[in-house]
């Protein structure tokens, strides 16, 4: 019961403690991110012991006091956020030298993963709205801490659509009120009809969710954002706050609106995505930075993960939704640690060489081998190449279409594979380059160590912990039970 | 008779409402685009005050239109250009094409939007949560319901909600140094401000402790506390009457703390998270709230500060507090 | 379902939708901050009318306790923007 708590409690402690004690932030940061590990794998235990829960802070009754919820997706999320940030924390008592600079990011980093923790256990729809504004609020001000003019105005574009997509969110929440009276996830669910104002409701909400998740064509503040600001702050921002709006598409759409589910948003999401896939990759290819080729590689996921989504709107319950499921949750988990130990690295080459140009990289492999070791597997996990776990999420996925018939989608996914080859095998070549430089002994920098092991779970423990992993997805059974 | 007046107020409300918004939004000067806003803001105060909101048109009077006003008129300041005279844009066919698209499609959005509110309104009884509001609301220990919501049975929301203020006022402080700018106050200035803020103060008291039973409470105190730090920039003290170093760490971080702290105990006393007890409940929210309060008003004396304030890291005040 | 619910009601929608036609647009950044916080205001109307139960009745406090963290909310994101402005002005200032 209370291990819920300590997810949104301990980070926020921290931020506190952060912001009181500026010169023990460091310290103070990495603690509670272990702290915040400890709650995640404590509420994964719980799940998988008595299965999900749910939960109405101050014991009102349900309506009146705001519900929490944790059932196995939100059980993975939540772990899947700790070993991150746990990996970035370590990363950042390194990379942040500055104490003036520690003062302020410890704070916001902790309420940021507060924010996030918050969003994957709430059940009622207002808290959804104010958690929403906490992470993007908390992510622009981390953005701008990269100091450069460009970190600046990527901030500001990244705060504003940002808020965009929150009013737009909200302006469904406030239909749903208006309509059913009810804020809680699980009152609504059960109340929920496929009628006009519910149409208006899903449009306004899924709108919302798509500029919070940089669907295409709402993708265009992405790239900047996560390539100017810092290391760190850009592994977060691509594994993590991405994925808390696709969590909530999962959340809102076989639940809640299931009613609404027909083919023609299937057609339209999946296009989307599609596109973003086409798109971003083909961006990703013409990147001339590391940190840029990986933010567009993350709005390519995003395509993949909507693809995914797509499909579960419209398959009815059964094992086919499940298989889809599984891919989904499977991509975005090795997305999350590939993407993370890619932006950790790059932070590693950067700090190192003072650039990030990737036709610049040759003889990275001389002085940075753990790191180009980590740039492979991050690679190896993106493309999706087995044992990684996206190998497996894209062949269930894959299987499902097949099944279908779906052709098209087939085609994309696959060209989508074939160009992430051609990017990572392009920034590969340049990173195994030789250079002449006087040999070195080989020495591994602490700085070096979480993205290395983040790229080791995206590509081999991911592998092996799928098989576990489909079997503690349940199958969707909603907020409501 | 009284129908048809009330009715005539309401149409003459809305249309200067909306007369104000279209002027914020479209005339060419940035200053009177801000001064039409807080005018909007006022006058959506009054709507507030007509839809029997009382709370809401406080806090809508002090942090919507006068605390953004204000920030945002220190904002255009910041954005002066000398005024150049622009170029006769060419009319463009594409530009008309894609801007008379965007409005139709946002006048279709609105269209669509309106029906599905209208026809929302009648899915529903009308009192919707009123009834269960007011059936717990004596386990409160409070009579303004609002009160009871913000601070009982949606307080982890609030706590949230101050969290975010507190990413602001962080964000804020991470980007720069506060504003060094401002003019030496003059006479009037001197004495206005002798007199003001300790109004302010009194008024802001009155709101916190009104807050259980009439509208007022914690925010809107906050509100007014802030209207004081900012008269008090604005006639030359530097910090705004912030505290220094390291009491002022405390004081921002102290409204979410409250509201932790309470929580965190009651859950360590084998309640559940935030369910406080019955006859303790009353106090305990006067005691969060009166946190929040100074807290709230720090946090937005910085935020309005735009910057670090020299004393954060407990450094000194790098100016005189008075300017002289 | 009253008729002064479905007069402000519809005001907030046009105010919701109006603000954001102008956020969209090719502006200066504080106008699209003012076109936002004018939309937010929309939706806070929007709230309201729905709590309004009449001249004698009391309203639906929920709501109000909604808009009143919608509006906190509004300013710390607003707060926020304008520093950000600010500083980019001070970097663009250096560079002349």
């Amino acid at each position: 019961m209370n291990s819920i708590i300590w997810l949104v409690a301990i980070p926020l402690l921290g931020a506190l403690l952060c912001t009181v004690f500026p010169r023990l932030a460091n310290r103070i940061g990495w603690m509670f991110a272990a702290g915040n590990m400890l709650a995640a794998l404590l509420v994964m235990h719980t799940v998988s012991q008595e299965g999900a829960f749910h939960y109405v802070i101050g014991g009102w009754s349900q309506g009146l006091g705001i519900a929490l919820f944790a059932d196995s997706l939100t059980a993975l999320m939540v772990v899947m956020s700790a070993i991150i940030a746990l990996a970035v924390s370590i990363y950042s008592t390194a990379y942040f030298t500055d104490t003036k600079k520690q003062a302020f990011y410890w704070p916001l980093w902790l309420l940021l993963l507060t924010a996030l923790n918050a969003l994957f256990v709430s059940a009622d729809l207002f808290n959804l709205y104010v958690t929403l504004e906490l992470l993007g609020l908390a992510a622009a001000a981390l953005t701008a801490m990269g100091g450069s003019k460009e970190a600046l105005s990527a901030a500001i574009r990244y705060l504003l659509i940002g808020l965009i997509g929150s009013l737009t969110f909200l302006a469904g929440v406030v239909l749903v009120y208006t309509a059913y009276g009810t804020l809680d996830i699980a009152v609504l669910t059960q109340q929920f009809q496929n009628n006009k104002v519910s149409w208006a409701i899903a449009t306004l909400m899924t709108l919302g969710l798509m500029i919070k998740a940089a669907l295409l064509p709402m993708h265009f503040w992405l790239p900047p954002a996560h390539a100017n600001a810092p290391a760190p702050v850009s592994a977060v921002l691509s594994a993590l706050v991405v994925k808390a709006a696709i969590y909530l598409m999962l959340r809102l759409w076989p639940d809640i609106f299931y009613p609404l589910a027909n083919i023609g948003i299937s057609y339209v999401l999946g296009g989307l995505g599609a596109a973003a896939i086409m798109w971003g990759s083909y961006q990703a290819l013409r990147a001339q930075r590391i940190k840029l080729l990986a933010a567009y590689s993350t709005v390519a996921q995003v395509g993949y993960l909507f693809l995914g989504l797509s499909l579960i709107i419209v398959l009815p319950d059964g094992e086919l939704r499940h298989a889809v499921m599984v891919g989904v949750v499977l991509l975005a988990l090795t997305h999350a640690f590939a993407k993370a130990a890619l932006f950790l690295a790059a932070g590693v080459i950067m700090q190192r060489g003072g650039h990030d140009r990737i036709s610049d990289l040759d003889g990275t492999a001389q002085t940075l081998p753990v790191t180009t070791f980590t740039l492979a597997l991050a690679c190896v996990a993106l493309i999706g190449l087995p044992p990684s776990g996206a190998f497996l999420g894209k062949w269930q996925l894959l299987t499902v279409l097949l099944h279908e018939g779906l052709w098209f989608w087939i085609i994309v996914v696959l060209s989508g594979s074939l160009l992430s080859a051609a990017y990572a095998f392009r920034l590969l070549g340049h990173a195994f380059g030789k250079k002449n430089i006087p040999h070195k002994r080989l020495a591994i920098g602490l700085e070096e160590l979480p993205a290395l092991v983040l790229s080791l779970i995206a590509t081999l423990v991911l592998a092996f912990a799928s098989a576990p992993v489909a079997k503690f997805i349940q199958p969707l059974s909603g907020v409501s039970q | 008779m009284e129908n048809i007046a009330w009715s005539a107020f309401d149409v003459l409300l809305i249309a200067a409402t909306l007369s104000l918004a279209w002027a914020s939004l479209t005339t060419e000067h940035l200053r009177r685009a801000v001064i039409f806003f807080i005018a909007f803001g006022l006058l959506l105060s009054l709507i507030w005050l007509r839809l029997k909101a009382p709370d809401v048109a406080l806090a809508e009077a002090a942090i919507g239109a006068g605390l953004t006003g204000a920030l945002l008129l220190a904002a255009v300041a910041d954005h002066q250009k000398p005024i150049n005279k622009k170029p006769d844009q060419k009319f463009s066919l594409a530009d008309f094409v894609a801007n008379t698209f965007l409005n139709l499609l946002f006048i279709a959005f609105a269209i669509v939007f309106g029906a599905a509110y209208t026809f929302a309104l009648n899915e529903v009884n009308d009192s919707r949560l009123t009834d269960i509001v007011f059936q717990h609301l004596p386990g409160t220990g409070v009579t303004n319901p609002v009160t009871g919501v913000l601070l009982d049975f949606r307080a982890y929301d609030t706590m949230l909600e101050l969290a975010v203020l507190l990413a602001a006022a962080l964000g804020v402080m991470a980007i720069g140094k506060t504003r060094r700018d401002f003019v030496k106050p003059g006479d009037m200035e001197r004495g206005l401000s002798q007199w003001l803020i300790p109004t302010l103060i009194i008024l802001s008291l009155y709101l916190l402790w009104a807050g259980a039973n009439a509208p007022g409470g914690a925010f809107q105190a906050a509100a007014l506390l802030a209207a004081a730090g900012v008269v008090m920039r604005l006639t030359g003290y530097v910090d705004g009457g912030l505290p220094q170093g390291i009491w002022l760490r405390v004081l921002l971080v102290s409204g979410v703390g409250g509201f932790l702290l309470v929580s965190l105990i009651m859950m360590f006393a084998g309640r559940i998270y935030f369910d406080y007890p019955e006859s303790w409940a009353g106090s305990l929210i006067l005691l969060i709230e009166s946190m929040a309060t100074i807290s709230i008003a720090a946090t937005l004396v910085v935020a309005y500060l735009c910057g670090q304030p020299d004393t954060w890291f407990g450094g000194q005040q790098k100016e005189n507090k008075h300017a002289d | 379902m009253l008729i002064d619910q479905i007069l402000y009601g519809l005001c907030g929608i046009v105010l919701f939708t109006f603000g954001l036609r102008i956020a969209f647009s090719p502006v200066h950044f504080l106008r699209r901050l003012l076109a936002i916080n004018v939309a937010g205001a929309g939706l806070f109307l929007l709230l309201l009318s729905v709590a309004y139960r009449g001249f004698d009745q009391a309203p639906d406090a929920v709501p109000h306790a909604l808009v009143l963290t919608g509006i906190v909310v509004a300013f710390s994101a607003t707060a926020l923007a304008v520093a950000l402005a600010r500083q980019l002005q001070n970097r663009d200032k250096e560079n002349e």
